[in-house]
């Protein structure tokens, strides 16, 4: 799986599927001002309904941040085709029933029909964009200094399951207590994006995400469904069809990464590389992990 | 003589922007329904009105100030910054965590409790007044 981020200073990261090769980036070139280049290659980029959406927005810098988006999510779902003439402006966009965006293969000139499936998640100052190969993905990112307005254990309380409100009221550490919260936040929204079905269809209190015992990274999920007969029991269903990969980037943001597990691969460990680019014009390798 | 109602529609619509799955229409006049301006008082008398569709709608300017007040402390916007009835919080920057935290504040200035999946569908500052405004009316009722 495959996720691209751009921070401020448009970098983004990307994550390489293993059994995809990524397209060869042409040859870097010196740009004087490549913040002003990057923007106004990027505008040509773009459909007229991005270019409409990234027009709505207020302020540059919110403009700004849509139009990296774009790019982003173009460019890097671009490399990934087998035929390498692909244009990243011939790719079309759709959004499924419930409203999330995907590839719409069949309008594309030139595109081999991919099992690709993408998803982005932006801050103000990071972007992500996350490529997987088969299975549907979720990602979010949070700053990891965004501070909660409302006082968070009130906000889980209101918002999150009750085993999540648990776990959290036993930090001790207001700002520790904070930033599990937001990482919390980060998985749970990874999940109902990487579902897709909107978001009635798992309301943040009907869901646990929960760290593995005796692993580090490890997290799982379960439904929690009252037993009518006892209002105070709750049973749990956790299942591994959902798998999540939590991970820091640029040490300001926190990431979450959900996948659904391939039948065919089930329970095999997710692999995730990070990478971090400037689309067209620089690619480093982050990190290359595997997450069970 | 005709009979004025103002009501409001909730309908399945594809709309571009990704928050909102559910667009209501909500006509801030009364309309009358009655073409030729006879009344049917027949009609009205047998045919009750869906519980439903007789929800008022027309949103008070004073609800859309406060919620646009809440939005812009949760958002730190500045005071200038216009924020009308239409302004739809993506276009601020709202993601949704902030979302999440302006229906937390809209829940405590007007002491009510939204449903989440219904708070994470509000997109404008018109769908939180509206739905602000169902719910203490059901409150009242």
């Amino acid at each position: 799986m495959r996720i691209s981020v751009m921070s401020q200073m448009q970098r983004s990261f990307s994550i390489d599927l293993p059994s995809l090769i990524p397209l060869q980036l042409p040859s870097r070139r010196h740009v004087p001002h490549p913040t002003f280049w990057l923007i106004g290659f990027e505008a040509y980029l773009l459909s007229q309904t991005e270019k409409d959406g990234v027009d709505q927005m207020r302020g540059d810098e919110l403009k700004k941040n849509a139009l990296l988006a774009r790019t982003l999510v173009r460019t890097t779902v671009a490399r990934y085709q087998t035929n390498k003439e692909v244009d990243p402006r011939s790719l079309m966009f759709k959004k499924n029933v419930y409203g999330k965006p995907e590839v719409d293969w069949q309008n594309c000139k030139n595109c081999n029909h991919q099992p690709l499936h993408f998803n982005i998640s932006h801050t103000d100052s990071l972007i992500a964009c996350g490529v997987t190969v088969h299975v549907p993905v979720g990602i979010d990112v949070e700053d990891k200094e965004r501070k909660i307005k409302h006082d968070v254990l009130a906000f889980a309380k209101r918002f999150y399951s009750a085993d999540e409100v648990n776990f959290l009221a036993t930090i001790p550490d207001p700002e520790a207590q904070r930033k599990e919260f937001i990482k919390l936040w980060t998985l749970k929204e990874a999940y109902v994006k990487a579902l897709g079905k909107g978001f009635s269809a798992a309301p943040f209190n009907t869901f646990t995400i929960q760290s593995i015992p005796g692993t580090e990274e490890g997290y799982s999920l379960c439904k929690t469904s009252e037993v009518t007969a006892d209002p105070l029991e709750e049973t749990k269903k956790c299942n591994g069809e959902w798998k999540f990969a939590p991970l820091e980037l640029a040490d300001s943001h926190y990431a979450a990464v959900c996948i659904e597990d391939d039948q065919a691969n089930e329970g095999a460990p997710m692999r995730v590389i990070v990478r971090k680019t400037i689309p067209f014009v620089e690619d480093q390798l982050i990190s290359e992990r595997i997450f069970l | 003589m005709a009979t004025s109602f103002s009501f409001s529609i909730s309908m399945q619509a594809r709309v571009s922007d990704l928050s909102a799955t559910t667009t209501r229409f909500c006509l801030q006049k009364p309309a009358s329904i009655f073409h030729n301006g006879k009344t049917n008082l027949s009609f009205s008398q047998r045919h009750p009105i869906p519980a439903r569709l007789a929800i008022s709608c027309a949103v008070k300017q004073e609800t859309v100030e406060k919620v646009s007040e809440i939005v812009k402390k949760q958002l730190s916007l500045a005071e200038d910054q216009k924020v009308t009835a239409r302004t739809k919080f993506t276009e601020l920057g709202a993601d949704s965590l902030d979302t999440v935290e302006i229906v937390m504040g809209l829940e405590e200035e007007f002491g009510i409790t939204m449903a989440e999946e219904r708070a994470k569908e509000i997109a404008t500052v018109q769908h939180a007044a509206e739905l602000i405004e169902e719910l203490i009316q059901q409150k009242t009722a």
